[in-house]
């Protein structure tokens, strides 16, 4: 009984060392497919806005890393892409990370402001290529989803009464009606853009910010472990946080269109 | 027996040492449930943590290590020998020609004329003239209801967003009341030209047409103003529907978002 014993023992603790072995090579092999995607997305990026020397027209690759000529690139960029947007008759966003501001506008008009509070971003903005990145910004980006807290149209089903009988007048509307603001907005790039109420008005503000990322960030892992699962580099998807006033979030939500477009100046 | 007696009361002080909850400890420990028990509460916590672990890493840490920054930063360099360059300065003379142009392009977007904005989610409304903010205040914009009928019709009551421009200005208007505003009350639908479909003094003293029979009006309901409550149109108080009947004009812009 006593060598059985034993035996069953080690025997245990030798499948375990196998499973702890399995699961760290696994974890290992996860984290390297997760580290790919940045690195594939960046150089997807670069085959479609990198810099191509034209035989004809040849320029010196150092004026690049010129910050006078990439200045001048980031002013043309934003203007390109809010100049692209203004020509549709669609209500627009555009985001000026360094003035920290957000302004929904109509056919060029800048019909409202908002201040930025914090911003967050991947490092792809911050620590990749300028020129590629600046040169995708000449575009600007279409909504594909929205994910929000409320709703994007708060409709409410009246039935009509049969005769005079069954006729309420409406009610008031309740002004005070209160539900915290966060939406993230993917982009046909791929590009993420969240976007958080900064004041916290009500005592669960900050818990229902913190359950809305958990439920968006179990979201993107599972799309994530299913292509890595399945051996493909999963989509890397950069994003840009920002946390702006309750109301300003409401209005902007509201009032873009569930494929809008959005143009970007970093 | 004496002798054997002795070492076990010697060893009584020993174990009056032993503290109260050390004491427990062996008592929990000594007992066979009760350290089962515990066996699987601890084997259900170690468990409970790998599984919390490997999720914060697949939600969290996968995250953070692809923010890991990027070999292929761009290092500015900013050399003098590239700024006396005769093609660099050719370079920048073209973007910032390419600049200039698009920002005068842009700015021919705003319009030098009056025009109105209206902010449906908040229920305010800015007037312009000149570039120039001359006025602000509260208006009322669609309450979103959409009112159905057992026979399948239904109504969207919702300001439309986006440019319009004024199609026509209307001193004293009356109300041609549509289908909707009979069934929303239970009444019965009268003919098209029934005398019953027109009121008078209800929509304010102006009007002011964006198309698809949305207006610009005043209203009884005052208390309503910065409410949503309209069935789409656009209601003003007295004075700013004034101030706006004589500041825009017909084909003057109107921005709703």
């Amino acid at each position: 009984m006593e060598t059985e014993r034993i035996y069953t023992s080690s025997d245990r603790s030798s499948k375990i060392i196998a499973w702890i072995i399995i699961v760290i090579f696994f974890l290992i092999y996860y984290a390297v497919m997760a580290m790919l995607a940045p690195a594939k997305k960046m150089k997807a990026l670069k085959s479609e806005y990198g810099y191509r020397q034209d035989e004809n027209n040849p320029v010196d690759e150092r004026i690049f890393t010129d910050s006078t000529y990439l200045d001048f690139l980031r002013e043309k960029s934003f203007l390109q892409s809010r100049v692209t947007m203004a020509a549709t008759d669609s209500i627009c966003l555009s985001i000026s990370l360094p003035d920290s501001t957000l302004n929904l506008e109509i056919c060029g008009v800048t019909v409202h402001r908002a201040q930025i509070r914090r911003i967050n971003v991947s490092t792809v903005f911050s620590g990749g290529n300028n020129y590629v990145i600046l040169s995708m910004l000449s575009n600007p980006f279409t909504i594909s989803k929205n994910f929000s807290s409320i709703e994007k149209e708060p409709l409410m089903i009246k039935m009509a009464p049969r005769d005079t009988s069954e006729y309420v007048p409406d009610i008031i509307p309740d002004t005070a009606d209160y539900e915290p603001v966060n939406f993230i907005m993917e982009m046909d790039n791929g590009i993420r853009l969240h976007i958080y109420q900064e004041d916290k008005l009500k005592p669960g503000d900050g818990l229902y910010r913190s359950l809305f990322n958990i439920y968006h960030s179990l979201r993107y892992a599972a799309k994530t472990f299913v292509r890595i699962i399945t051996f493909r580099i999963p989509d890397y998807q950069p994003y840009i946080k920002l946390r702006i006033p309750r109301s300003d979030a409401k209005i902007i939500y509201r009032a873009l269109p569930e494929k809008g477009q959005i143009a970007l100046s970093m | 027996m004496d002798e054997m007696k002795i070492p076990d009361d010697g060893a009584r002080p020993d174990n009056a040492r032993i503290p109260a909850d050390q004491s427990l400890y062996r008592k929990i420990v000594d007992n066979k449930k009760v350290s089962e028990v515990l066996h699987k509460v601890f084997n259900w916590l170690l468990v409970l943590v790998i599984i919390a672990s490997l999720l914060a890493f697949f939600m969290y840490g996968v995250a953070a290590l692809q923010e890991i920054p990027l070999t292929g930063k761009t290092i500015i360099t900013n050399t003098e020998e590239l700024k006396k360059d005769a093609l660099y300065k050719k370079k920048i003379t073209l973007i910032k020609r390419d600049i200039q142009r698009l920002s005068w392009r842009y700015n021919s977007y705003t319009s030098g004329q009056s025009y109105m904005v209206i902010n449906t989610t908040d229920n305010l409304f800015y007037l312009y003239r000149n570039k120039k903010l001359i006025r602000q205040g509260h208006c009322s914009t669609g309450s979103f209801k959409m009112l159905k009928t057992e026979e399948g019709r239904s109504w969207v009551f919702k300001t439309p967003k986006g440019k319009f421009w004024i199609h026509g200005k209307t001193e004293n208007p009356p109300w041609r009341r549509p289908d909707w505003s009979f069934i929303e009350e239970g009444l019965p639908i009268p003919p098209q030209d029934h005398y019953s479909r027109w009121e008078y003094g209800v929509l304010g003293d102006y009007a002011l047409s964006l198309g698809d029979g949305y207006l610009i009006h005043g209203t009884i309901y005052k208390r309503f103003l910065g409410m949503p409550v309209t069935h789409g149109c656009v209601r003003l108080n007295d004075n700013d529907l004034e101030a706006i009947f004589n500041t825009l004009n017909i084909g003057s812009k109107v921005y709703i978002f």
